[in-house]
């Protein structure tokens, strides 16, 4: 079930990425339409934060290519905005909440110049959206989980896109801060921006999303929140054995080399 | 006496060069080894500063002399092939990152000791000025010397400055970094760069082996103090210079002693009293504040015992019955005792303690807060009745009047416990 769309904001075209020797993403081909909140979903090690890195270019991907607003990713990075997984970093480094939503800034600004006074109202005016402006001074170290996480969504708005993607902005996120989130992302939609989203929960899925995708190793579906969220597509996201897949995995990790590599 | 006035009012001009240098190569190297440090690659300047020998032994081979442009190239050369084998086989091997680094510093250092015996053997004079590149020789360092170790101190400072924004990024965030479009790897090939370099000026002052010590300690003892990141670097420096400074002295006072031990004392006295001493995260107002906590658990106690008591209709408590209360306690309950007195929260006679107006009023205060807590605890987080009393011992110190006004609004002014006794309150609040 792969709804494709014509002109997309984006296309991935038959994206095989693989970690070492282990292949974590098989052949997945999809394009996004416009100004919609995306949902990622999928089991843990399905290859969700995988498919986010490889657009974002961390990953060099075996085989397959990206285009964003139809261009490669150089062309257009100043119109992408990414928000890391939160464990990615160390939250005891010494900062203040505003120093790091300033980084937000720093695509636009460029190398050697610093931050000045209009680079310090936007990531203000990003703080203030998510409801953090009292926390502008405190220190990254004191913040709880959800306060954390809304600081890296800050750092994301402040980096005024058109493309968001978000790794996990909802995890160790409570009921009420979610709520607040999803509101806000989906104002950020209704504002054309379109914003995509690795998710884990089914339930404020249902809810929240416009269009889902969905991922095991392999893509299992992609296309609107109504076509997509089936009983039967999701018993095969996340019940259904990949026992093939998994064992051709195993096989070539076995091998002296990467056969995938070109 | 005498020394200490000649060294520090800097009549000898070539004190001045010295302790001019040795400021520039302290704030140098502490601005770089905050970074490592903050990057958690702590133990690469250490590799590193061991794996300049060679390369200084190699560039004193070909000079014949202790040229500081043969010597810092030499050094400078062998501390990047140490630097880049470490990250190659890093990447190519599944060798951890800390037995690479082992091996790197070793065999560097190794190799480097034997072509230093193989040059001590060869019977040019020169070579007694090499072995100051072990442990450093501030003194000794002549000033063509000083402008090439200060000349490079100066560019670390000014790149670090220049890539501020770049290096926070690279160390907090690389992957963002990346995200954004930074060539986050260039910024780490220079910041590689300038961790060699910060290792380069300090061989001869501080002298190979004790390099690392210069990185690092600054900024670990700087860490204590402070959570932001322009008084982290201003205060390393401040920290790495007074070292360095002190050692150069000693260097100066007692003729043959090596100045990077000297260093490193002087270093390791400040990070120990920042370790012990500074505000929130050392380790002595940690346990005055411990200590604080103690005492005002054992003064409520007492007073909510007296309290109680008058609950019960019995006015005083002689000493042994409160003794007998609390029989493990006696030396803290006297001392509390003492102070409640000055402080006019109880008096005593020859029938014992008493709580006053003002002593019923705070006692009054702990009890309400106790027994508040535990109405909360079996109200809100349904816990028994029975099992309420330990948290409630605990919280009765901690509460806020911010918190007890929460608690008196939630529990909505209730007149029991969960033990069905009373919740005090003053008569006008009733």
């Amino acid at each position: 079930m792969i709804t494709q769309v014509s002109q997309p904001v984006l296309e991935v075209h038959d994206l095989t990425v693989s970690y070492e020797q282990h292949p974590v993403l098989w052949n997945v081909d999809l394009s996004l339409p416009a100004g919609k909140l995306i949902g990622i979903l999928g089991p843990n090690g399905a290859g969700k934060s995988t498919l986010i890195k490889s657009i974002m270019g961390l990953i060099t991907p075996t085989s397959g290519y990206i285009k964003i607003f139809d261009k490669a990713l150089p062309e257009v990075r100043s119109r992408i905005s990414y928000v890391p997984q939160r464990e990615s970093v160390d939250w005891n480094f010494p900062a203040s909440v505003l120093d790091v939503v300033v980084m937000g800034t720093y695509g636009k600004l460029g190398l050697f110049r610093r931050p000045g006074k209009k680079e310090i109202q936007v990531a203000q005016d990003a703080l203030e959206q998510v409801g953090m402006t009292s926390f502008a001074g405190r220190q990254i170290a004191e913040l709880s989980g959800g306060q954390q996480q809304r600081v890296f969504i800050a750092r994301a708005l402040a980096q005024q896109a058109d493309l968001y993607l978000m790794d996990e902005p909802f995890a160790g996120v409570d009921m009420a801060t979610e709520t607040a989130i999803f509101q806000l992302l989906q104002d950020m939609t209704a504002a054309g921006k379109t914003v995509l989203v690795v998710h884990h929960d089914i339930h404020s899925a249902m809810n929240f999303f416009d269009w889902v995708i969905m991922l095991n190793l392999h893509l299992v579906a992609s296309g609107p929140k109504e076509q997509v969220m089936t009983e039967e597509l999701l018993r095969k996201t996340y019940g259904g054995k990949l026992n093939l897949l998994t064992q051709v995995t195993d096989l070539i990790r076995k091998q002296d080399f990467n056969p995938l590599k070109r | 006496m005498e020394d200490f006035l000649y060294f520090f009012t800097f009549q000898d001009p070539s004190i001045t060069w010295v302790v001019l240098g040795i400021t520039l190569l302290g704030i140098g190297s502490a601005y770089v080894g905050t970074f490592s440090f903050l990057d958690k690659k702590a133990l690469l300047g250490d590799a590193i500063s061991h794996a300049v020998l060679p390369g200084i032994c190699l560039g004193f081979a070909l000079a014949g002399e202790k040229d500081p442009r043969y010597i810092v190239t030499g050094a400078f050369l062998s501390g990047a092939l140490a630097t880049f084998l470490s990250s190659w086989l890093k990447k190519n091997t599944k060798l951890s990152e800390d037995s690479i680094i082992a091996s790197i510093l070793s065999i560097f250092f190794g190799i480097g000791i034997v072509i230093l015996t193989v040059l001590q053997k060869s019977g040019n004079p020169e070579i007694a000025g090499l072995n100051s590149f072990i442990f450093g020789n501030a003194i000794g360092i002549a000033e063509a010397d000083l402008l090439v170790y200060g000349g490079l101190s100066l560019t670390i400072i000014l790149v670090l400055s220049l890539f501020l924004k770049e290096f926070r990024l690279m160390v907090f965030d690389p992957n963002f970094g990346q995200a954004i479009g930074f060539p986050i790897q260039g910024i780490r090939f220079v910041f590689n760069v300038l961790m060699i370099l910060a290792v380069v000026i300090g061989i001869q002052a501080i002298g190979v082996v004790l390099m690392a010590a210069l990185l690092i300690t600054p900024a670990a003892a700087a860490r204590f103090w402070t959570n932001r990141l322009s008084t982290l670097l201003l205060l390393a420096g401040l920290f790495s210079v007074i070292s360095g400074i002190m050692g150069t002295y000693i260097s100066f006072v007692l003729p043959k002693m090596p100045t990077g031990p000297w260093v490193v004392v002087f270093l390791s006295l400040i990070a120990l009293l920042s370790f012990l001493v500074a505000p929130k995260s050392g380790l002595l107002p940690r346990m005055l504040s411990r200590r604080r906590y103690v005492r005002q658990m054992h003064r409520d106690h007492l007073m909510k015992a007296l309290y109680k008591a008058k609950e019960a209709e019995q006015a005083y408590l002689s000493l042994e019955e409160i003794h007998a209360l609390y029989p493990f306690h006696r030396n803290d309950i006297q001392q509390s005792l003492t102070l409640l007195l000055r402080q006019g929260f109880v008096v005593q006679n020859t029938a014992g303690v008493c709580l006053t107006a003002k002593g019923v009023s705070d006692a009054m205060r702990i009890v309400r807060l106790h027994r508040l807590w535990e109405l909360y605890l079996n109200e809100f987080l349904h816990i028994a009745p029975d099992h309420v009393h330990e948290s409630a011992e605990q919280m009765e110190h901690l509460l806020t009047p911010e918190l007890e006004a929460l608690l008196e609004q939630r529990l909505n002014y209730p007149a029991l416990d969960p033990h069905q006794v009373t919740i005090p309150r003053e008569a006008h609040d009733r």
